[in-house]
């Protein structure tokens, strides 16, 4: 009972917060009604415009559909799920590569939430594709009177989103499946060949992971606004994707420990590793999204600059502000110390805030393109993106009673469980 | 005082087993010794809460050198681009932090690493030139296939003859012998 207390806790406070960001921006979008939001679209876009002389088709100026609006909201919750599971996957794909010990006893919770990609990931893409020509404005220009568009042809035509977007996120949730069903072979006969297998599709796989992620996400978000170019967009995914992942990880294997499920093979060194982890992914992030901002900023060229001047028009600054400190500052100083991260009255809150940093940041990523003036929240937000969680959850729930919590035959998982154990005095036979 | 008239350094017992020295920094870890240490060719994993060590107090000389570091970065920058000699560079502003940042964090990283480095070296008590233990012959085996645990003369709990007898019965030690100041 006690540990479903520590895990509502955080839920209610993302509720909360979500609430509170509900009506605060009621009272924002009712504040900037007044002001005509056409007209501002005008000076991010005027220089998009004169850069390629086609012109941005994204808003013809009228209030944007509601199909529109829908899908901006459906995709910012696909785009925070998907971050859970391409997060999993790469966790996987590490344990494998480094012939890693200490994560044995967590690598099954991964295996898991990565195996949401299919079919979970891919039928939750289907509104995506029906939705598509009201989400992605590019899909209905014509590339013959848009130069951005022309130039980014080759990926950016109808069947190559049609055909190369769904293959994606099948092939991930193959290589998700394949590893789950190595993983589970093992648990049967505990022959080394499974490792072996695994480690071999590692390390193939991480170079398509690295190229196929970057180019589903390039699909999938960058082309909103297809004008805009940016070669470290995948990786600025990536990092958040990462570091959403691990604290979940976090969360679930402490939840799991504390059940009693993984009480006899995970130990202090796994939830340690794991926040220091966390820990290093707050920075990776930040550098990596500084770098893409600093680079956009320092070239100043019109083609990218538009791009990050529409997030610093209106309330978007704001946001952008939330995620520079929510994002980076106030999860790195709290994580600095050593001890907090096996500090489960920090952590869990922690566990909350990145989830709803997250879905800030790819709100800020998505939903601009819609609302030029600022965010605009609706209830439909919190729904589509607990709805679609919560499922996903559920599914995760579900499978992880199918198979056994961990490993069970590992070669490497007595390693991983004894590794640091201290004995007490007495316990060890001493010599004589 | 032994025979000589001069205080020893402390009395070194010697292992060869990493089990046995594990077991052993547990009991002068329980017995409540304070100055102590353990002395293995090879890290053993588990040897610091077998002995107890705190965590060590590094990280606050990192803190505060990577603090340090990053104001250091955006104050040199701002004094120079623009508090002593505003100078525009490709149309931006004097000062923002944006392009002060690059050389702040590189400041941050340096300064953080120099006050680790120089902090561990301080809290160690490093460099020092000799070691009573090194003029030792027994435990030169220390860099090589024995484990050691010397209890130095200036713990409180020291008594030549209860501590002797701690570690040869109580720890189980190989030998046990005391080490000259």
């Amino acid at each position: 009972m006690k540990t479903l207390t520590t895990l509502i806790k955080p839920l209610l406070a993302v509720l909360g917060l979500s609430l509170a960001m509900v009506l605060g921006a009621g009272r924002l979008s009712a504040e900037d009604a007044p002001k005509a939001p056409v007209a501002s679209h005008g000076d991010s876009h005027g220089e998009a415009k004169a850069a390629h002389g086609g012109g941005d088709h994204s808003h013809a100026g009228a209030a944007p559909s509601f199909a529109r609006v829908f899908g901006h909201r459906y995709l910012t919750a696909y785009m925070f799920c998907l971050s859970l599971c391409m997060g999993s996957l790469f966790l996987i794909f590490i344990h494998h590569l480094f012939d890693a010990s200490w994560s044995v006893p967590v690598r099954r919770v991964a295996e898991q939430l990565a195996s949401l990609l299919f079919p979970w990931m891919a039928v939750l893409l289907i509104p995506i594709l029906v939705l598509q020509k009201d989400i992605y404005p590019w899909l209905t220009i014509d590339p013959a009177t848009d130069h951005a568009l022309d130039v980014k042809k080759v990926l950016f035509n109808q069947k190559g989103f049609n055909v190369l977007l769904p293959a994606l996120v099948l092939s991930w949730g193959l290589i998700a499946h394949t590893f789950r069903r190595w993983s589970l072979a093992q648990d049967k006969d505990g022959a080394a060949i499974w490792t072996r297998k695994s480690r071999v599709l590692a390390a193939g796989g991480i170079f398509y992971f690295a190229l196929s992620l970057t180019l589903g996400c390039f699909y999938l978000m960058k082309s909103l606004q297809h004008q805009f170019f940016s070669t470290m967009y995948g990786v600025y995914y990536f990092a958040g994707s990462v570091w959403t992942t691990l604290v979940t990880v976090w969360v679930i294997v402490i939840w799991l420990k504390d059940k009693g499920t993984l009480a006899q093979v995970v130990h202090r060194r796994q939830i340690q590793d794991i926040g220091v982890w966390f820990f290093a992914f707050t920075v990776f992030y930040a550098y990596i999204h500084f770098s893409q901002y600093f680079l956009i900023w320092n070239a100043a060229i019109p083609e990218e600059t538009f791009w990050y001047v529409r997030r610093e028009h209106g309330a978007w600054k704001w946001v952008g502000f939330t995620i520079l400190f929510g994002h980076f500052f106030v999860p790195f100083l709290t994580l600095l110390n050593q001890d907090v991260k096996l500090n489960k009255t920090i952590m869990l809150p922690m566990a909350a805030w990145a989830w709803l940093m997250h879905y800030v940041d790819m709100t800020f990523n998505v939903m601009p393109v819609c609302f030029p003036e600022g965010p605009e929240f609706s209830l439909l937000d919190p729904v589509l993106w607990f709805g679609m969680a919560g499922f996903l959850g559920f599914m995760f729930l579900k499978n992880f009673g199918s198979a056994a919590p961990y490993p069970l035959r590992d070669p490497r998982l007595k390693e991983a469980v004894t590794h640091h154990e201290i004995p007490a005095a007495g316990a060890v036979q001493s010599h004589h | 005082m032994n025979a000589t008239g001069t205080r020893p350094h402390g009395i070194l017992a010697e292992f060869d087993t990493t089990a046995g020295i594990l077991d052993a920094a547990i009991r002068c870890r329980d017995a409540g010794y304070t100055k102590w240490d353990v002395y293995t060719p090879f890290p053993i994993h588990g040897m610091d809460d077998a002995m107890g060590v705190k965590k060590s107090m590094v990280g606050w000389f990192t803190f505060v050198g990577g603090v340090t570091g990053f104001t250091t970065g955006m104050t040199m920058i701002w004094f120079m681009n623009k508090f002593d000699y505003g100078l525009v560079v490709g149309g931006k502003p004097l000062f923002t932090p944006l392009f002060a940042f690059p050389v702040s964090y590189e400041l941050t990283i340096l300064l953080g690493a120099f006050a680790t480095l120089f902090g561990m070296l301080f809290l160690n008590g490093l460099p020092r030139l000799h070691n009573p233990l090194l003029a030792n012959a027994r435990f030169k085996r220390a860099s090589d296939d024995r484990f050691f645990i010397c209890i130095e003369s200036e713990d409180p709990k020291y008594s030549e003859e209860a501590t002797r007898a701690f570690l040869s019965e109580r720890c189980h030690a190989n030998a046990v012998e005391i080490v000259e100041a």
